[in-house]
């Protein structure tokens, strides 16, 4: 068993990234975003190879998120907000309000394989650009559009949606926090990085598609729907049995123990589902009478409300005796299932995380070293890589327009001029660092 | 709007007609042979809703996963978490303890385009039946792992099991969530780092699984090559946690839990209303303007804590502003607030666009209209399982929309079928192995 980890370590080594090929290299998106929910599909695409050219609008570019910071907090004249969802793209700025816009929007799709917009539902189709047009210049172009609640449908018409919507809506928030408290918001823009995810999806399964039958498609997902898809058991269990999902804290209503607890330095998630792991939870506590305990003996027997109380009570008792790390080694020595409730603090330092390329550090031409998060899914033959931050509004205009459509710089100009196309404004979130002197730029 | 948009894109993603439509994923056959995991069964639905034929392989005494279920609840022979995930797939049995079983796991691999499992990493190799040993045969063989600490890195051989509580705890989301200590000297039960309700942990590991499937799949398409995907759902939601671990090399800041209130954004947060509670946003300075427009507390707008967008963002003028939002909010029910700000909208009674919703109950959701014309809520009906209420395929689709077309199967139901077609064994042999306990 050891070997296997030696191999592994060997073929999933990070050092080896870029020398290794990449999975969606040839596929071009046309990323025509905003916020998070769109920008973010064309991120965990590009992660893996594709091609990604991000449109914003000339000035002040992404009206959202060149701004929103945690506590409103800049760094180097850019919003940190912003990162996450705009690695690998290429940025580039287009007013598809003006009909030269359009043109040019429809040149690049021509050149892409997938169109990804996060607008008000048929915003896209009003400008010209829309599924139905495009598909008119380019036959076989796949395009998905995310957004709160839709296309069409009762609650799609004129209403505008945040991701916290979303997580009201679906009822998301209802489930989440504790019993006779306020339903819980997620400390995170839940919706958004989910939804994301559940486009990704799709698109991939429509470039298979197309790669068999030459066919493309238009996708219509919904943020609200995608949260009401990973919410498990509660809509056959709310229809079967007609009683309420409550919530319930951190407990989980399916198998116990499995529950958060506090211990002398901070908190540790525990879990102990059957009765080989709760055999071991026991021994690790220093109570072996437990396991022989009638209230305790099944996973049925344990999941009785009154047992699962009480065992949950002397975990919770046994644990405030603990500290993190003893709890975390205790579940590896008697293999049970236990992790510290990592900060992000605790997660830059964490030498797995770090050796997995979760946590990674770029070294960028624009804004020196940042560290991201890196591509979740770890592929031995085509592994996924970071290999810039994001950018300043239209700071990949030149290498992008010349280089795919041919544009000759007096067009540029004559597009600038005409607000078309056009740099940054001079902006917190839009424009870059005080001390950059042109480094990053392709041409 | 363009004339007729709304009307074109209902005709042509109609969930109603999707079952008219052609597949995506048809030409696929998937081994998932996950174990007490949410998260594959996860991973495998995401491929069976596209048309992949998925063979879920249980021990012969069923998945643990079946008994996963809120207060042990089970319908026929199945709980309820493992029901919503079993759409679609074929069930066959297979006893990976003895050698018989794993030669014939290897046949079947043979003739699979993927594989989905969920031990702890290395489990399946020290069985002879991991990556190393099934790509041998079958080159192009793409072969999914999903395990919380992954398949290499420090921490990779620890062997504890795999859980969605666990998940959560190590990606953030739960020091993320929940409320903040009011009183230092007297934290509340419910003052704590606090997770997601449903099995986040497992859904969004199964999730980045079919994303990763799906992406070595275009690979080899273009080379023939197969390979191994590693996925944990603990890293899947750390990638989710915003820019809190960027921030944090950026300014020293680790972003702690803060309740019902935003880190980036105010107002952005759920407040109580007369019937329950809503979410409530207007943190663009055209947005807090409209919102303070329908709310009648324009000199709010004045207040230096609230003056500019940059500056609500503080979390002490978050922490100020909410008990203010409540006493406007809690004067109406959360239609009524609704109807206050649509109006506003609709009618372009000022600047900007701010938002509200109901935080809807389960129950309200499933009431809701909308979700059943959407397709998002679906009363499948099951030959085996009668007419169960489930959450349907996120996506409209044009050409290849996703379905369900079943809902489950008892352990070892198609055991005949699928041993006969891939490996052509017949029902006397299928008898044989059953006596030997070995399907």
């Amino acid at each position: 068993m050891s070997d296997y980890f030696r191999w592994t370590a060997e073929t999933f080594a990070m050092d080896k990234v870029f020398e290794k090929p990449e999975a969606l290299k040839g596929i071009r998106i046309l990323d025509m975003t905003n916020v998070i929910l769109g920008p973010v599909v064309g991120d965990y695409l590009g992660e893996y190879g594709a091609e990604v050219f991000r449109v914003e609008l000339p000035g002040r570019g992404d009206p959202t998120m060149r701004v929103v910071t945690p506590f409103g907090i800049f760094w180097k004249n850019a919003c940190p907000g912003f990162f996450p969802q705009n690695r690998n793209k290429y940025f580039i700025t287009i007013d598809v309000r003006k009909p030269e816009g359009v043109d040019l929007f429809k040149q690049l799709a021509r050149r892409c394989d997938v169109v990804v917009e996060n607008f008000v539902g048929g915003t896209m189709d009003e400008w010209g650009i829309g599924y139905r047009q495009l598909r008119e210049v380019k036959p076989d172009i796949i395009m998905l559009s995310l957004n709160g609640f839709g296309q069409w449908g009762p609650f799609s018409i004129g209403r505008p949606s945040w991701d916290l919507a979303a997580q009201a809506a679906s009822g998301n928030a209802a489930i989440t926090g504790f019993p006779g408290r306020p339903p819980g918001k997620a400390g995170l823009y839940l919706g958004d990085y989910t939804g994301g995810l559940f486009g990704a999806i799709a698109v991939l399964a429509a470039l298979h598609y197309r790669e068999r039958t030459g066919k493309g498609q238009y996708i219509d997902y919904a943020q609200a729907e995608g949260l009401i898809r990973t919410m498990d058991w509660t809509w056959v269990y709310q229809a079967l049995t007609g009683k309420e999902r409550e919530r319930a804290g951190n407990r989980d209503l399916s198998f116990c123990p499995s529950d958060i607890f506090r211990c002398k330095d901070g908190f540790v998630a525990i879990a102990a589902a059957d009765d080989e792991e709760f055999r071991g939870l026991c021994l690790a506590m220093g109570r072996p009478d437990l396991i022989e305990d009638e209230r305790f003996k099944t996973a049925e027997a344990r999941l009785k409300e009154d047992h699962a109380r009480e065992l949950l009570q002397i975990i919770r008792d046994w644990a405030a005796t603990r500290t993190r790390e003893e709890i975390d080694a205790l579940g590896e020595l008697y293999r049970f299932a236990s992790a510290p409730v990592m900060s992000f603090k605790d997660q830059n330092y964490d030498p797995h995380l770090r050796a997995r390329g979760m946590v990674w550090e770029i070294d960028d031409p624009v804004y020196g070293r940042v560290v991201e998060v890196g591509p979740v899914v770890k592929m031995s033959e085509t592994p996924g890589r970071l290999r810039w931050s994001a950018k300043p509004v239209g700071f990949d205009n030149e290498y992008v327009f010349i280089k795919m459509l041919g544009l000759r710089p007096s067009e540029l100009k004559e597009l600038e001029q005409k607000g078309v196309i056009g740099k940054w404004a001079p902006l917190l979130g839009s424009m870059p660092p005080d001390d950059w002197r042109g480094e990053g730029v392709i041409f | 709007m363009a004339d007729g948009y709304i009307e074109w894109a209902r005709q042509a993603t109609d969930p109603r007609e999707a079952r008219r439509k052609p597949e995506a994923l048809d030409d696929l056959v998937v081994l998932d042979v996950s174990y007490r995991h949410i998260g594959g069964l996860v991973c495998s639905s995401m491929l069976s809703e596209f048309g992949a034929e998925v063979i879920r392989i249980e021990p012969p005494g069923g998945d643990p996963a079946r008994n996963f279920s809120p207060y042990g609840i089970k319908h026929k022979d199945t709980g309820l978490g493992y029901l919503v995930e079993a759409r679609n797939k074929l069930h066959i049995t297979l006893n990976l303890h003895v050698t018989e079983g794993r030669e014939i796991f290897k046949q079947l691999a043979r003739k699979a385009d993927v594989v989905i499992e969920t031990f702890p990493a290395g489990v399946m190799d020290q069985w002879g039946i991991g990556y190393r040993q099934l790509s041998r045969e079958n080159p192009g063989l793409i072969y999914c792992a999903i395990y919380t600490y992954g398949q290499f890195g420090p921490k990779a051989a620890c062997g504890k099991p795999d859980y969605d509580v666990v998940n959560q705890a190590i990606s953030g989301i739960a020091w993320s969530t929940g409320e903040m200590v009011e009183d230092e000297n007297n934290p509340q039960p419910w003052e704590v780092p606090t997770k997601i309700g449903s099995w986040f942990g497992w859904y969004v590991g199964g999730l980045w699984g079919a994303f990763g499937i799906l992406t070595a799949l275009r690979y080899r398409g273009q080379t023939g090559r197969g390979q191994l995907v590693d996925v944990s759902g603990a890293e899947g939601i750390m990638r989710f946690m915003d820019c809190y671990l960027t921030f944090y090399n950026m300014t020293g800041i680790d972003k702690e839990r803060i309740g019902n209130l935003d880190a980036n954004i105010n107002p952005y947060t759920i407040v109580p209303v007369k019937d329950g509670y809503a979410m409530i946003a207007g943190f663009t300075d055209a947005n807090f303007y409209a919102l303070t427009e329908c709310l009648q507390r324009q000199e709010w707008r004045n207040d230096p804590r609230f003056d500019a967008a940059i500056k609500r963002a503080k979390l002490a003028s978050s922490k100020a502003l909410k008990p203010l939002l409540e006493e406007e909010t809690k004067k109406y029910t959360a239609d009524e607030l609704l109807e206050i700000l649509l109006d506003y909208v609709r009618n372009k009674r000022g600047p900007g666009t701010p938002v509200t919703a109901k935080v809807a109950t389960p129950a309200e959701v499933l009431q809701q209209e909308n979700w059943w014309l959407r397709g998002v809520l679906e009363e499948v009906e099951d030959l085996n399982y009668g007419r169960l209420t489930l959450q349907a395929p996120v996506w409209k689709m044009t050409e290849t929309p996703g379905r369900i077309k079943w809902v489950c199967r008892s352990v070892g139901q198609d055991n005949e079928y699928v041993y006969r077609k891939y490996l052509g064994y017949g029902p006397r042999k299928v008898r044989e192995l059953k006596e030997k306990g070995v399907i």
